[in-house]
């Protein structure tokens, strides 16, 4: 029994904390009973996975608890554009945005243990943040026209963002708690472009050209003609950061009224990241047949190391529940999620010479402004130990318009959940599914004309998550 | 008749002709996007600028192409060729050795440094097959090989010079590596040229060998799917509308007002036959000193009517299977013969001055078949406003009048004297002023 428990909670485990999807790129599907309730959980808080919704929760969790959460998310992510290049082809349902394999792995674990009645230690494994766009629907030999059209505005992108989280919860009196956390983040980025669009940074080289290669010749009109004989080029760069990362939380429950009030907070956190990048060109340009003995595309934008700073929004989260009704809980939650901080992620590159054509920096600017999570859900204790669980979300999206595109191709969404759980002796087993509709969007900004942008993001995601939460003493009734 | 006008700087189309440029569009075409950015011209002598039987830099930056692409405002790069030019590609006239730098000439090409690449890159006495397959070759200069150097010059300068393993392009795969938006091919008018000038309908060009080259030139352009360039193909011009094919009725103009039957007798011509610049001339001639040579005996001084048939015949079919392999290829047509006709028919009034499609009428320079650069900004004009009509664009036009004024060929007139009034030939008073130009 021992061994298969272990065995059960590994295979959960061993999925943990990898990539994920979620709002811009932050995930609140974490945690399969609180998903049940719409991710309304601040105040419930009352399972390991609270040291992610709010880690006062687990001062009033006795004895010792192990869980872990697999979620598989299903995204069926399509984008229509309303411009392209002369000729583009666009599939009959759109450029797809699925990733490979069809369902993303996002998982989390989670241990707490109850020194005294005063003192509870916890430490969970999860990822706040993450991203998996994939609209690379083409290989480097493909036509140009059947290829996706956006790809010099990004193509692919990933983002995991893991927090390693000792958290200590101290129970202020016998109704209320706090709790702080001091984290280990490691954060991973990939992301994936062509570059020397025609239309835009390809202009940019051949000005830089144009009196060498079009004497005479306007340098603009002859920065244009450059542009289009140049070869496309393919931009992959990948980094890492570890950073510190802090969170806090206070609970308060009111016997009488059996009603919680819970607070939580998650830092912004800002990372460093350091890494390589690549280039690589496509045969399909006829300058570089004309360079000088020596130099090549690949002697211009030479691998290279990088540097640059990502920064992830801090978490502010208030919720407040009621069980005194219908042996039921019902919860509602309002988060705040402060991605005004992202307005842009600068890629410096370190070999800038006057021998290569790499710029000093490439500044991707986004602009999110801040988002907000409306969630409400219940809990109905069906038997002694079971519950079915149902919820709502209305998450709004940080995107600004001129933001969309394949690295997040993103839209204010309504979610809504159904979860149950049912306990096998000192196991308990937990799952959920959430139907989630993005707003379809659509953008027209003229900035992004050239970039193929612009168009219609119509987006739908399955989410489906199993959890199983342990309890290696038994089951202990909290006090 | 209604004359081609300018008027103000804006030259007027017969209000006949546009109707009959627009059916020539792809029937059920949609209107597409037009992007001009990699404006690209494949052609021969006329696309090029050829004039005055040479091609040089103050005809070719006139050409069409260039007055097109000033009116676009895009790029034009164009392997301008250093005055007095380079020979070659006049049918007709006797081809001088291409041995450039020559007098006068500090270099072959003006550009220096050297465009890396050239937009316009049409070749005087370039045929269709040329077209898909005279590829630059070494040396860059062939003194006894004419059309190779001009090859070189245009295709494969610096190409020639800079390394070896750069790539030698025919004008359409150099147009392919342009990478190109749009297309302008204008072909076909040296092959017929070739024929009619030097009254030999035996070089007409094979209309099953032309169609099928023509439709693999379209076809190459057109290879890139959806994103390859528009593409716009110009008929063949009547080489009989140009001012190189004086009729005996004309000649007197040029031969001391004598009539047509007047000349004939004394040149021992028949009445319908044509006489060519080089006629006009040894015409002159043999009536000053009536030694009673027959001009059909001096090579390239007269076309038969029968080669008029058989030219025209041939231009047709040639025309026609270019409308049909541009359908095929999702090209635009563009009649430039009706154009040049209209030119024949009507003059072009350009201020107060009629340009004709006469020899000496201002219209064409010397050479008699290539138009002076009034005629190519007429030619510039109907285009853009083709272009507009098709493309939904909004293209101003060349102001013909600014160009008329420094046109070399605009200031050629023929003294014209009235047939009422025929100064007789045996006072042998020819006016040579009507074989110069004037100002």
């Amino acid at each position: 029994m021992r061994f298969r428990t272990g065995l059960a909670f590994l295979i959960c485990g061993l999925f943990g904390a990898q990539w994920a999807y979620g709002s811009a790129f932050a995930i609140n599907e974490l945690g399969v009973r609180a998903m049940g309730m719409g991710g309304a959980f601040t105040a419930t808080a009352d399972d390991p996975s609270a040291i992610f919704y709010n880690p006062a929760g687990i001062a009033f969790q006795p004895g010792t608890q192990l869980q872990s959460d697999l979620l598989a998310v299903v995204g069926l992510f399509r984008f229509f554009p309303s411009n392209g290049p002369t000729g583009q082809i666009v599939p009959s349902n759109g450029f797809s945005g699925l990733v490979k394999p069809h369902f993303i792995p996002v998982g989390g674990m989670y241990a707490t243990h109850q020194l005294n009645e005063k003192v509870t230690l916890g430490f969970g494994i999860f990822v706040p943040f993450g991203l998996a766009a994939n609209f690379e629907n083409f290989n480097d030999g493909d036509p140009a026209i059947t290829k996706y059209p956006a790809r010099y505005a990004g193509d692919r992108a990933a983002l995991q963002e893991y927090w390693f989280q000792p958290t200590v919860a101290y129970r202020l009196t016998k109704n209320s708690s706090i709790a702080g956390g001091i984290a280990f983040v490691h954060t991973h980025i990939f992301l994936q472009e062509s570059i020397l669009n025609p239309l835009t940074d390809g202009k940019d080289f051949g000005k830089a050209f144009a009196s060498t290669i079009f004497p005479g010749i306007d340098e603009t009109q002859a920065a244009a003609s450059i542009a289009r004989l140049l070869p496309e080029g393919r931009l992959r760069a990948a980094a890492t950061a570890n950073s510190p990362g802090f969170a806090a939380g206070y609970l308060y429950k009111h016997p009488a009224s059996k009603t919680n009030f819970g607070l939580s907070w998650r830092s912004a956190v800002v990372n460093h990241l350091h890494g390589q990048a690549g280039f690589s060109f496509l045969n399909n340009g006829t300058l570089p047949q004309f360079l000088p003995e020596g130099t090549t595309m690949n002697t211009l934008f030479p691998n290279q190391k990088i540097a640059g700073t990502f920064v992830t929004p801090a978490t502010y989260s208030m919720g407040i529940s009621n069980s005194a009704f219908f042996n039921a809980t019902i919860e509602a939650d309002f988060e705040v999620q402060d991605f005004r901080r992202f307005q842009d992620f600068p890629i410096n590159f370190s070999q800038v010479s006057k021998d290569t054509a790499t710029p000093a920096e490439q500044r991707l600017v986004f602009n999110f402004s801040n988002s907000y999570l409306f969630k409400i859900g219940m809990e109905k204790r069906m038997k002694k130990i079971s519950a079915i669980r149902a919820g709502y979300s209305f998450d709004h999206s940080p995107v600004p318009d001129k933001s969309v595109n394949a690295f997040f191709p993103d839209s204010s969404r309504n979610s809504f959940t159904i979860g149950a759980s049912q306990e096998r002796g000192n196991m308990e087993f937990s799952a959920y599914y959430q139907a989630m509709f993005f707003v379809d969007r659509v953008t027209n900004v003229t900035a992004n004309i050239n970039q193929y942008t612009n168009g219609d993001y119509n987006n739908f995601a399955h989410l489906l998550g199993l959890g199983l939460r342990i309890f290696p003493g038994g089951r202990v009734t909290a006090k | 008749m209604k004359q081609l006008q300018s008027s103000g700087g804006r030259t007027r189309l017969l209000a006949a002709a546009l109707p009959v440029l627009l059916l020539l569009a792809p029937s059920g075409a949609q209107a597409q996007t037009l992007d001009t950015t990699q404006f690209v011209v494949i052609g021969e002598g006329l696309a090029a600028g050829m004039a005055d039987f040479g091609l040089r830099d103050i005809y070719q930056k006139a050409s069409f192409p260039a007055q097109m692409a000033a009116q676009m405002k895009t790029a034009f790069p164009q392997p301008i060729i250093q005055s007095p030019g380079i020979s070659g590609g006049t049918p007709g006239f006797n081809t001088l050795p291409a041995g450039l730098p020559f007098t006068l000439q500090g270099a072959g090409r003006n550009d220096f440094p050297p465009q890396l690449f050239v937009f316009n890159l049409a070749m005087p006495g370039a045929t269709v097959s040329d077209a898909l397959n005279l590829r630059p070759a070494s040396p860059l200069i062939q003194p006894a090989n004419t059309k190779q150097t001009t090859a070189n010059l245009i295709l494969g300068y610096p190409s020639l010079i800079i390394k070896n393993n750069v790539p030698y392009w025919s004008e359409v795969e150099y147009a392919i590596a342009m990478n190109p938006t749009l297309v302008v091919v204008e072909l076909g008018y040296s092959e017929v040229l070739a024929a009619a000038a030097t009254n030999d309908p035996s070089k007409l060009p094979n209309v099953g060998t032309f169609t099928s080259d023509y439709k693999t030139i379209l076809s190459r352009l057109k290879a890139n799917g959806g994103a390859a360039p528009q593409v716009v193909v110009m008929t063949i011009p009547n080489p009989f509308d140009t001012a190189y094919f004086t009729s005996l009725k004309n000649a007197g103009n040029y031969l001391s007002g004598a009539s047509a039957n007047q000349i004939a007798a004394s040149l021992g011509l028949k009445q319908d036959d044509y006489l060519t610049p080089t006629g006009l001339l040894q015409g002159v001639s043999a009536l000053v000193t009536s030694n009673g040579t027959s001009l059909s005996t001096i090579p390239n001084t007269v076309v038969n009517a029968s080669t008029q048939s058989a030219v025209e015949a041939n231009v047709a079919a040639l025309n026609s299977a270019i409308t049909s392999a541009a359908k095929d290829a999702g090209a635009y047509v563009f009649d430039l013969q009706a154009v040049l006709h209209q030119v024949r028919q009507n003059g072009l009034t350009v201020g107060a001055q009629t340009l004709t499609a006469d020899y000496l009428g201002g219209f064409y320079s010397l050479d008699g078949y290539y138009p002076g650069q009034t005629g190519q900004a007429l030619i510039a004009n109907q285009m853009l406003a083709f272009l507009n009509s098709t493309y939904k664009t909004n293209f101003g036009q060349v102001d013909i009048t600014t160009v008329m004024k420094d046109d070399p060929a605009g200031r050629l007139k023929p003294s014209v004297r009235k047939n009422s009034n025929p100064v007789p030939l045996t006072r042998r008073r020819l006016d040579m002023t009507t074989l110069r130009g004037r100002r």
